[in-house]
């Protein structure tokens, strides 16, 4: 598979709510505090978002995420994914302890799409994307790369 | 870190359809609707045929792409029932054809397929589309 990359996103964690035990699993929601993306062709700041998770009974920890972003020149993008956590039980224990583990040793996958008015970001509605995640105490960073 | 993505085969996936259900104009797009009456899949890991019965939700949008919204089951040759979906995006001027599957299965032998992201690229072949599915490492 070939692809390039289109940013590195470090995202800010402001607040986890636990909703706690639902049919499907443990539901928590992740609010956005703030973060920043770079990459060749984009650049900005997230303004607000949040990322819906839910724990499955397999131990998996899947993520519903959306946020918006503001370019360095004004636009507006909204970005949203499906994403997938999982990895040995002692280096998800790390993750929940707040700890800085070699984002290696874990799955952490998202696909993000985004939407955008801006003409300058249009290619952004016509591409699939691949994020591979880093679990930081003071939120993820994601290295998000176009599907060629 | 690792800054490139890394990916390996998972299966090639031919589908074969019927007559469109052409819906028409919606505040969405143009929608047509393509049924699934078959089709085959095969990897490494899993090979088997298609259910008739699935479809893929097409929208036509105004930037001249397509978006697509996929249900199939796929059974594999032991007997296995896995849920398939994917969302993608067709876009014919820029030959860019490419789909996000996600599975779903209660046979133990496949469940390595409920923790896995995927990408495919597609394109239309003879006999309807094709498409060939990575699982991302």
């Amino acid at each position: 598979m070939n692809t390039r990359l289109l940013m590195t996103m470090h995202v800010k964690v402001a607040t986890l709510v636990n909703i706690g035990a639902v049919p499907h699993g443990t539901r928590r929601t992740a609010s956005l505090g703030g973060g920043t993306f770079e990459g060749p062709r984009l650049r900005g700041t997230l303004l607000t978002g949040a990322d819906w998770q839910l724990l499955r009974s397999d131990g998996v920890l899947e993520m519903d995420l959306r946020f918006t972003l503001r370019t360095d020149d004004g636009a507006l993008i909204s970005m949203s994914g499906h994403g997938l956590r999982h990895g040995p039980p002692e280096i998800i224990a790390a993750l929940g302890r707040g700890e800085t583990v070699d984002p290696s040793t874990y799955y952490f996958r998202t696909m993000p799409r985004f939407e955008t008015a801006h003409p300058a970001y249009s290619f952004l509605n016509r591409l699939i994307a691949v994020g591979s995640g880093d679990r930081r105490p003071e939120g993820p960073i994601y290295t998000i790369h176009e599907v060629l | 870190m690792s800054l490139s993505i890394s990916s390996r085969p998972l299966m090639i996936l031919r589908l074969t359809t019927s007559a469109t259900q052409d819906i028409g104009s919606t505040p969405q797009g143009t929608l047509t609707i393509f049924p699934v009456t078959g089709g085959s899949f095969e990897g490494d890991r899993l090979r088997g045929k298609v259910l008739a019965g699935g479809g893929d939700w097409v929208t036509a949008r105004e930037n001249g792409t397509f978006t697509l919204d996929l249900r199939v089951t796929l059974e594999t040759d032991d007997g296995g029932l896995i849920h398939m979906t994917f969302t993608g995006v067709r876009d014919d001027a820029n030959h860019y054809f490419r789909t996000v599957p996600r599975f779903e299965t209660a046979a133990p032998k496949y469940a390595f397929l409920n923790r896995l992201l995927a990408v495919g690229i597609g394109e239309i072949g003879p006999d309807g589309p094709v498409h060939t599915i990575e699982e991302v490492l």
